[in-house]
């Protein structure tokens, strides 16, 4: 049977990057920047999810700050922040507001994968763009068919005079009203726009592209592309997550990346644990509102499951119980995000099988979506009907929670690699 | 090419897929990405069975039982015609993996940065079927 550790154990070792990494002091300006930056997202958050759009007057705040190159290199002009550094940062803006945070997010995960994959050539020049510019980048890659796991079907053909255009269309495009520069997978074609024959070359011929974004935010109109505004969801309102439809979208030679596959391979941490960082920023929020409404309610004289003729719900006994859980549950997802972040920053996720790399990095992510749901569901729960009313950040917190049942991986897709690993014979199948 | 195996024993197997290695150690891209580290590759290759050391830092490539009693970093597991494959760049080696066609154990994260630059090689490799006039390892 497959083990779920290598046989022979790897100490870890350093980060290539440690020596440019940020110092705790540097870190602590940064994260007061995402301290001010949050309490803003509280402040205008609400209105954004009544509104069902994204919150535009935080483009400009967002770029005020110094948080746009947090995780770029140094040796590229940024902070140099680690996956822990970047993790916290965005668990502090999503306790303002989650789903303004999960926009910004996407920034995060394709800096982190894209600066993983390009060239120091194709890095100084994008993530220069991003540090001395303030533009943002965001990711669209998934399609009708299938999420991250499903083989892009948007086509780039070849131009006979080098660079390809791009045809199809991404359906999940967070952050496309912030950013100026996109990144995104489609597959090569020949000249006439035929996809490959076999499943072996469409793989091969799956790459990752990055290039300028602009379009007019009146028509929706871009060269070569569209933007649709279709994102209405149960929740995550302000992400603004439309349908971006490419129709002949150039991208000159020098935006070809890597092949995606084998690319995607190594960074995928960045999106997996940034989307953990989110979850985790919103159970902190919905212990924080538990907190401050369990602790003043009071319910005068009941008859009910409690009878007493004056009743503080902070003195009922599953309420306290509820709230310690909650708490507790929040500081198992904390350790386990933290900690999962270090051994990836140290390398010891080498001592993992290979196969399952992502699904253990994942793993942070699902138990921490799996607890914020059972969080927000029990804080509803214990402040009774009052936090069912629309407005009340319980319900919001409720919905937005949601959405953490999606990013790749879940906790199905997570589980399904790992059982298929250890049921897989050991030999090799030629 | 047929059913069987494309090489008819270990020494072609030494000669070609190690002369890559030699070669690979040599080449300056591949000497910047591993010095000053510790990145041991040792292959295990079946049908047939073969075994090649590779110390990228100390530029050295060993074969057979010295191969074997050499203390690696990284292990690899492939069969002989897919590291033919591989070298002529015909072999995509996340997919192989998914597909268990590949096994990589160690700290492997090293090892897979120098994939993209095993891809400088792969003429070279097929330059030197030709030359030897190995027409029927070549993979179409």
């Amino acid at each position: 049977m497959a083990s779920t550790q290598t046989d022979d154990y790897q100490a870890p070792t350093s980060d290539k990057s440690f020596d440019a990494a940020l110092s705790d002091e540097d870190f602590d300006t940064l994260f007061e920047q995402a301290e001010e930056l949050s309490e803003y997202f509280r402040e205008i958050g609400p209105e954004y999810d009544k509104k069902n759009t994204f919150a535009f007057p935080t483009i400009e705040k967002y770029k005020a700050t110094d948080l746009l190159a947090l995780s770029i290199p140094k040796k590229f002009g940024g902070h140099g922040g680690s996956l822990l550094q970047t993790s916290k940062v965005v668990s502090e803006l999503s306790k303002g507001d989650s789903a303004i945070t999960l926009a910004y997010n996407m920034h995060y995960i394709m800096v982190g994968i894209a600066g993983g994959l390009m060239s120091d050539e194709q890095n100084e020049y994008w993530l220069g763009r991003v540090v001395k510019n303030k533009e943002i980048m965001f990711g669209p890659f998934s399609e009708k068919r299938a999420g991250f796991s499903g083989l892009a079907d948007m086509k780039a053909i070849p131009q006979e005079g080098g660079g390809w255009k791009i045809y199809g269309t991404k359906t999940w495009g967070t952050l496309c009203d912030a950013a100026s520069i996109i990144t995104t997978n489609a597959t090569i074609t020949d000249k006439d726009g035929n996809l490959p024959d076999t499943f072996e070359e469409r793989v091969a011929a799956e790459s990752f592209f990055i290039a300028d974004f602009e379009f007019d935010k009146d028509t929706l109109q871009g060269d070569g592309f569209h933007v649709e505004r279709t994102w209405d969801s149960l929740g995550m309102h302000a992400t603004g997550t439309h349908t971006i439809v490419f129709d002949g979208f150039f991208v000159p030679e020098s935006g070809f990346i890597c092949e995606w596959r084998s690319g995607a391979f190594g960074v995928l941490e960045w999106a997996s644990l940034m989307f953990a960082s989110i979850y985790l920023g919103m159970q902190s929020r919905v212990l924080e509102e538990s907190i401050k409404v369990l602790s003043k309610k009071t319910l005068g004289a009941v008859f009910g499951a409690t009878v007493a003729s004056d009743v503080k719900v902070s003195g009922v006994g599953h309420i306290i119980d509820g709230v310690g859980d909650m708490a507790s549950r929040y500081e198992i997802c904390r350790r386990t995000l933290y900690r999962t972040c270090e051994e990836v920053t140290l390398g010891l996720d080498d001592n993992w099988p290979m196969e399952l790399r992502f699904p253990y990095i994942g793993l942070a992510k699902t138990f921490i979506a799996e607890n914020v749901m059972e969080m927000t569901k029990h804080a509803m729960s214990m402040v009774g009907g009052m936090s069912f009313r629309r407005g009340m950040i319980f319900e919001r917190l409720y919905r937005d929670s949601a959405a953490s049942l999606f990013q790749p991986l879940n906790g199905d897709q997570g589980r399904t690699y790992i059982g298929e690993y250890l049921l897989a014979p050991e030999e090799l199948e030629d | 090419m047929s059913d069987e195996n494309a090489f008819k024993d270990a020494d072609e197997v030494y000669k070609y897929i190690g002369g890559m290695f030699e070669t690979a150690t040599k080449t300056p891209a591949f000497i910047e990405e591993t010095q000053g580290g510790n990145l041991v590759i040792l292959i295990k290759q079946t049908k047939p069975d073969a075994a090649i050391l590779v110390d990228f830092p100390n530029q050295t490539v060993v074969t057979g039982d010295e191969a074997l009693a050499g203390k690696s970093t990284v292990q690899l597991r492939m069969s002989s015609d897919n590291a033919n494959k591989f070298w002529q760049g015909k072999l995509n080696f996340t997919l192989a993996m998914a597909q268990r066609k590949v096994k990589l154990d160690g700290k492997r994260s090293v090892a897979l940065k120098l994939l993209p630059l095993t891809e400088g090689l792969f003429d070279s490799y097929k330059q030197t079927l030709k030359d030897d006039g190995r027409e029927d390892l070549l993979v179409a």
